[in-house]
């Protein structure tokens, strides 16, 4: 519990209604998407203004008070979790999009602007920001940052650091530091925003973001392959890169996520394929049709069973609609949905999907998995149930193996969703010691307290 | 004590599917208007199941907040129809409001209100009557037929402009058996549930509808019987004792008819609710199914039932050569699914422009007892829906629903829009 005392200076920080105290507002602000992970903060605060938070995070510094940054807690590795209480520092107010600039091909946002409102107002002015990560009507540009997010659309455009330009951000101290600009080039010192780029919240809070932006392709045209084993597929995806084209998507989705998807909401998915490849290609209208016939005739060649291509732009909405439910689709599962996010070298998507089966035979769990093809990030899933200790015991021990023949195949332990609580028991595994001990030392420089967003990323031992 | 603990919650277990439903994917921010307002989390679906579930859990009880997190939402289903995951959270929502209720009781004025007064038809229009003079007494005419309510029904309106209550009420100008005119020959008979607003407020629309089916052919039975649809009460408050009670008597007012209509799309989603909500016996539930059957919105009706054709639909004059828009009442598009019928309705009139308005299905905010408890709230919902109907540079917007209008005008009048609020039956000649 928070002395009263602060919670009165709080008030007069930000107002009397962007102070949340409840009982049952804390309740709402315990949870992100992810399964397992709940504690409920002491105090919501909601922000409108850098000021704001500066004077809120000084506060906080000098109290020695928890602050977790939020912003729509629709991340999957239980970052937004105020894990030790304190603040919960959300930024859902701070939503206005402060400039578009058509010449620059810039925008400049608050962190709170969720995804869709600014590709709709992108989209009114021929304008598009590539990373799609399928939370995108809920998520905020704030949280993308944080979490380095990616999306389908990064096969060929990259992910959000790819995009961020300049970033205002508040420091622990209550400084409000600028970083980068608006130029899409800038040498100057060290790239210090890709520092807060996938912090995670645990390094500052990023209170404005200037964003690179690309015109909207003028044609795209999507089309849908299925095969009848999910490692064809995998070879389709390898042989459709290692041809010269690079589409805007490949998304998989496995036989079990298309069943549910189709119980869910009937819309005649082919519900026997073994897998199913979703595919876009954008562009000129002329290198659309080129490309679009190309990766037809690999799918072809690849042993793809049926292909459709999508008739007209409700078709393809349909697709990809089908394709955002994945995630409902599995986390409706079972009570502990263990939904990983690794992410291998694309040469080596086969291979991991042999393992992956090798593995589900050997310990005797079903693996689902749906994602970004493409990029060789999967979503391996594991279905179980918390409460029962000695099964989930074994479904954490599998999901271990699934890291280990990740990494062994040049792997990552997480493509786009962080470390956060979820994956930081295996981080060791994951990274170079020296690497890890850096990361330390950086955040103890910017953070002395420990404030922001504690117990996340690493168990916390301090340097 | 588990046992206690059942009947506890013994609505909310009725609806645990829809509870666990919720991934937490937080794609109900994008669609929620009251969430699009507050921008906090217990504003939206996945943050009030939370809570819902919490309670469950024992972590929370019913507080003052509780209850105020729980009455902060508009059942506009908005949340449901874009769900990955269909979970029904507005389900749940009601469930947990009776619940409630049946532990906590109902609080001041709204247990005179909604216990005593809306289920007695008779005496709750004669208090109406009587606070209608004072009404005129007391506040002068604003604009059009526009005033203020004084008195206690101004503690429901919270100084909104709302509709003069009519010198007649519908129940005090037609008969109970309305035949064709002479000449006409009656294909169909259909039982006419008024619905309150209807009957107290625009009686001459209620004429009007009586008019209209019964020129084309329709007999129209208006049972003196019958009441209020109990929306108020067991959805908005969650008093579902008192909800079975009105169920009870507007199902037996229309024994043996196999239609009924209603030109409100509360009043029909709300009739039809009867066997999901207020079914606690097998008696009841075949009741109310079979009652639920019969209802049928009056756009439908018409469209789907009498199949009337284009020609049928002649303009009123006061909207001949006029640009017409469609707001689509919550409770008519995505609680019952009927979206098409009234469309086809105006775009059948001749010597009219329809044109459709961004987000048509998007709530109002009206949400009945949600804008008395949340005036300003409400008014901030409303005025997305008035820069909507600005930008299509429409004369008229038409909807079917009278707390929609209600909404539409009070909003527009604030916002000094001069479109006029028409019900779609006050288009047709
Ligand atoms: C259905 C679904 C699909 C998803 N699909 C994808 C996908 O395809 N690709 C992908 O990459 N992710 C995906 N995600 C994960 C998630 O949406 C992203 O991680 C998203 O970026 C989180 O944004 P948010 O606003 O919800 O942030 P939150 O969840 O609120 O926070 C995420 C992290 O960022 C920090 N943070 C938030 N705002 C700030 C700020 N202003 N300053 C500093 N730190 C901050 C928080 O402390 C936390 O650590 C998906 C999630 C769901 C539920």
């Amino acid at each position: 519990m928070l002395e009263k005392k602060i919670i009165t200076q709080l008030r007069n920080v930000v107002g009397k209604d962007a102070v949340l105290t409840s009982r049952e507002d804390l309740n709402a602000y315990s949870y992100d998407g992810t399964t397992t992970w709940t504690h409920a903060p002491d105090v919501v605060v909601l922000p409108t203004t850098a000021e704001q938070v500066s004077q809120i995070l000084k506060l906080a510094d000098e109290s020695k008070i928890p602050v977790t940054p939020r912003g729509a807690g629709t991340n999957v590795s239980g970052g937004s979790i105020p894990i030790k209480g304190g603040i919960v520092l959300c930024t859902t107010r701070m939503n206005k999009i402060l400039d578009i600039n058509k010449t620059n091909l810039t925008a400049t946002v608050e962190p709170g602007v969720v995804l869709q409102d600014f590709n709709i107002a992108l989209a009114k002015q021929g304008l598009f920001y590539p990373p799609d990560p399928q939370s995108f009507l809920g998520c905020t540009i704030g949280g993308t940052v944080a979490e380095n997010a990616g999306g389908p659309y990064c096969v060929k455009y990259g992910v959000t650091k790819q995009y961020v330009l300049g970033l205002e951000v508040v420091l622990a101290n209550g400084y409000i530091m600028n970083l980068g600009g608006v130029t899409v080039k800038n040498r100057t010192g060290y790239e210090l925003i890709m520092l807060f780029t996938g912090s995670e919240g645990t390094l500052g809070l990023i209170t404005k973001i200037t964003l690179r932006l690309i015109p909207m392709p003028p044609a795209n045209k999507t089309m849908m392959a299925v095969f009848d084993d999910m490692a064809v597929g995998g070879q389709a995806v390898s042989n459709i890169m290692a041809s010269g084209v690079v589409p805007a998507k490949i998304e998989f989705v496995d036989n079990f996520v298309l069943r549910r998807i189709e119980e869910m909401t009937p819309m005649g998915l082919p519900v026997d394929a073994k897998a199913l490849l979703l595919l876009q290609a954008d562009g000129s209208p002329a290198a659309v049709e080129a490309e679009s016939k190309q990766i037809v005739d690999i799918l072809k060649k690849s042993g793809a069973k049926e292909i459709k291509v999508a008739k007209d732009a409700s078709e393809a909405a349909m697709y990809w609609k089908m394709r955002s439910a994945g995630f409902a689709a599995t986390f409706g599962a079972a009570h502990t949905v263990m939904a990983e996010d690794v992410a291998v070298p694309r040469d080596k998507l086969v291979e991991f999907i042999r393992k992956l089966d090798e593995i589900s035979e050997r310990t005797g769990f079903f693996i689902c998995y749906l994602g970004h093809a493409g990029d060789g990030n999967l979503h391996p899933s594991i279905f179980t149930d918390i409460r029962n200790k000695e099964e989930f015991a074994r479904a954490q021990k599998a999901m271990e193996e699934i890291f280990e023949a990740a990494l062994s195949l040049g792997g990552v332990l997480s493509g786009e969703h962080g470390i956060g609580l979820e994956k930081q028991r295996f981080l060791k595994k994951a990274m170079d010691p020296v690497a890890l001990n850096l990361m330390r030392k950086i955040k103890t420089i910017l953070d002395p307290n420990h404030i922001l967003n504690p117990g996340k990323i690493w168990e916390e031992e301090r340097v | 004590m588990a046992k206690s603990k059942q009947d506890r919650y013994e609505q909310i277990k009725r609806f645990e599917a829809d509870l666990t439903k919720c991934m937490k994917c937080g794609f109900c921010t994008f669609w929620c208007p009251v969430y699009q307002e507050e921008r906090i989390e217990p504003s939206v679906a996945r943050g009030k199941n939370m809570m819902i579930r919490g309670l469950l859990a024992g972590e929370l009880d019913y507080t003052k907040e509780y209850a105020d997190r729980l009455n902060k939402c508009t059942l506009c289903m908005t949340c449901t129809a874009n769900c990955p995951s269909k979970a029904n959270i507005p389900n749940v929502i009601v469930a947990a409001r009776a619940d409630m209720v049946k532990a906590r009781g109902l609080k001041f004025p709204y247990n005179i209100i909604y216990r005593w007064l809306l289920p007695r038809r008779t005496l709750f229009g004669r208090v109406i009557r009587f606070a209608s003079w004072f009404q005129g007494i007391f506040l002068p005419k604003t604009e059009g037929t526009i005033r203020h309510l004084s008195m206690f029904l101004s503690a429901l309106g919270k100084g909104r402009n709302i509709p003069q209550i009519a010198p007649r009420f519908l129940r005090q100008m037609v008969p109970v058996v309305n035949k064709p005119p002479g000449g006409v020959k009656a294909t169909m008979t259909v039982g006419y549930f008024t619905g309150c607003m209807t009957d107290f407020v625009l009686p001459d629309l209620g004429k009007h509808v009586i008019d209209f089916l019964t020129r084309n052919g329709v007999e129209v039975i208006v049972p003196g019987e019958q009441g209020c649809c109990g929306a108020p009460v067991f959805l908005g408050a969650g008093d579902f004792d008192t909800g079975r009670k009105m169920a009870d008597s507007n199902v037996k007012a229309f024994e043996g008819l196999d239609y009924v209509i209603s030109d409100c799309a509360t009043c029909t989603s709300a009739l039809k609710d009867y066997p999901k909500f207020l079914a606690d016996t097998p008696e009841r539930e075949e009741a109310y199914a079979k009652f639920a059957g019969k209802i049928l919105d009056i756009s439908q009706f018409l469209v789907d039932v009498l199949k009337l054709p284009a020609s049928a639909y002649k303009p009123s004059a006061q909207v001949k050569g006029k640009k017409i828009t469609w707001h689509d009442p919550c409770h008519l598009s995505r609680h019952l699914g009927i979206t098409s019928q009234p469309r086809q309705i105006i775009k059948s009139i001749p010597d009219i422009e329809y044109v459709e308005m961004p987000n048509a299905d998007r709530c109002c905010g009206m949400a009945g007892s949600f804008s008395m408890y949340y005036y300003d709230l409400s008014k901030q919902i409303a005025d997305k829906k008035v820069e909507a109907i600005k930008s299509t540079g429409a004369d008229i917007v038409a909807s079917s629903c009278p707390g929609c209008e209600i909404q539409l005008i009070d909003s527009l009048l604030r916002n000094k829009v001069p479109v006029k609020v028409m019900h779609i039956m006050e288009l047709l000649e």
